[in-house]
């Protein structure tokens, strides 16, 4: 099966509505060609989840993408401050927030790689988050008698993963700080890969250094050196603050259209 | 005179421990100064964890610094990456989390969720990060706000993201302490003072003694400027 593609067929594989996981965490390694793709597609409804999201989680809400997502966090660093298209969107109903505390969205995406309905999470003893997040129950150990938190697997549909290297084949690594990407690759139903370059199938079988990610659970792969950009990817390029800036000052969906024709991970 | 940013990273600071290890996640630049500043001064044996996954780093404030990103990783010792510290707290081997919030009450309740109601909200906030699960479980969680105001320090909170074992509290004008089921006024900063601090907090105000929050040294300055060049305490001010 050929899994090497280009960007528009392998996003249009993916149907409103999915639940898709997206890498990366924050301003990191986040999949952007493909999230500026995913907008310009105009999708609908997608049920977005990830630990820490920023301009990726931002930039959906403002395309008007966006059901819902359950995140821990989803704003800039420091020095950009709030995720106001994000923020706009919930505070208008157009998009529900399903807080989460980030281990629990772990937990959720572990629950889904270990095949299981649930994990209990140790930690998540009181406050309104459990009363707020249908993700989460409140039970006895049926072991000790004493209360439990579990939380829902989430399986989504399809991850979004930038790695830095991958083959035909879909064997993708990561180098430098991996967060929840191939923990995402395992708890979902299918993944696809942006990498950074493209390396021949001898790569892996016959270097010392193996795909973090291996091929059989990858779906499509696409050759995209900046993929991450604006967000930075470790080792080849810190975020493009100029960019991203650029970004925060669109007002609406027509602007962000106008600015994704001519603008970064355009064709 | 001294600059709040640093007043508040030496405070942060002297809350650790040698031989500690202490988490901080995104956007968190004073707890990143303040833990490099501690290990340089009475904890040398600290193990600073991170998101990128790098266990006991070293200074690494160069150019393209961020919380989350791979300087984090590249002077690291060993990996351990988010879903480990996270794993570690709950099985009770974290000793400190660094976490922050927009409001606080005098119960230990901190909301980072939202203005108003959680389903209508008036301010939909950036969430609590690894708060809800890591303030109940790390031994103390330490908690920074570069605002001290009566929207921030409140009577009662909109909305509890977590609430309890809290171990500290550290604002531009104060340090909050743990005592009894309570938060109360450990050490007021050098140039503040009790009825500064009263009038700019929403809950009732307790204390055991009138202390005041050791200034910078001459030392822990030089340090700050070596560790942190690019002034990265400060960005919170800005």
């Amino acid at each position: 099966m050929k899994k090497l593609t280009l960007l528009q067929e392998a996003i249009e594989a993916i149907p409103d509505g999915s639940i898709v996981g997206l890498g990366g965490n924050t301003l990191n390694r986040a999949p952007m060609a493909a999230v500026f793709e995913l907008a310009r597609q105009n999708k609908h409804c997608l049920s977005l989840v990830k630990t820490a999201g920023a301009m990726d989680i931002d930039l959906l809400c403002l395309a008007q993408c966006v059901a819902s997502v359950d995140a821990g966090f989803v704003s800039y660093e420091t020095e950009f401050s709030l995720a106001q298209h994000y923020r706009k969107s919930v505070e208008k109903g157009l998009v529900k927030a399903n807080e989460h505390a980030c281990y629990t969205v772990i937990c959720a995406l572990r629950a889904a790689a270990y095949g299981a309905p649930f994990l209990p999470v140790t930690g998540l003893r009181e406050g309104d988050l459990l009363r707020v997040n249908p993700c989460f129950r409140r039970i006895t150990d049926p072991f000790s008698g004493d209360p439990v938190t579990l939380v829902r697997a989430i399986r989504p549909d399809w991850s979004i993963l930038h790695v830095h290297k991958a083959d035909p084949d879909g064997n993708g690594a990561i180098f430098g700080p991996q967060y929840e990407d191939v923990l995402l690759s395992r708890a979902s139903q299918k993944v696809l890969l942006t990498t950074e370059e493209l390396v021949d199938r001898d790569y892996f079988r016959q270097g010392e250094s193996k795909a973090d990610i291996p091929g059989f659970l990858v779906s499509a792969v696409v050759h995209l050196p900046k993929g991450a950009s604006p967000c930075g990817c470790h080792g080849h390029y810190p975020p493009d603050k100029e960019t991203i800036s650029s970004f925060l000052r669109l007002k609406d969906r027509a602007q962000l259209m106008e600015w994704l024709k001519g603008g970064p991970g355009g064709e | 005179m001294n600059r709040t940013c640093d007043i508040m990273a030496c405070a942060m600071s002297r809350l650790l421990r040698d031989g500690e290890t202490v988490f901080f996640g995104v956007a968190s630049h004073l707890p990143m100064v303040a833990a490099l500043l501690a290990k340089a001064t009475h904890a040398p044996n600290l193990t600073i964890l991170n998101i990128p996954g790098g266990a006991d780093v070293e200074a690494p404030l160069t150019e393209s610094y961020s919380s989350a990103g791979g300087g984090l990783l590249q002077t690291a010792a060993a990996t351990f990456p988010l879903v480990e510290v996270f794993d570690l707290s709950m099985r009770g081997g974290l000793d400190v989390a660094f976490l922050s919030g927009v409001q606080f009450d005098c119960t230990g309740a901190v909301n980072a969720s939202v203005i108003g109601d959680y389903f209508t909200p008036k301010v939909r906030l950036p969430g609590g990060a690894g708060s809800a699960v890591l303030i109940p479980t790390a031994k103390r969680a330490v908690i920074w706000r570069t605002k001290h105001d009566r929207r921030t320090f409140v009577n009662e909170v909109d909305f509890v993201t977590s609430r309890g074992n809290v171990s500290a509290i550290v604002t531009p004008l104060c340090v909050f302490r743990w005592y009894r089921d309570q938060l109360i006024v450990g050490s007021v900063h050098p140039g503040s003072s009790m009825e500064e601090v009263a009038e700019h907090t929403g809950f009732p105000l307790r204390y055991l003694e009138l202390e005041t929050t050791p200034a910078p040294s001459a030392g822990e300055l030089a340090l700050l400027e070596q560790i942190d060049p690019r002034d990265l305490r400060s960005l919170e001010f800005r």
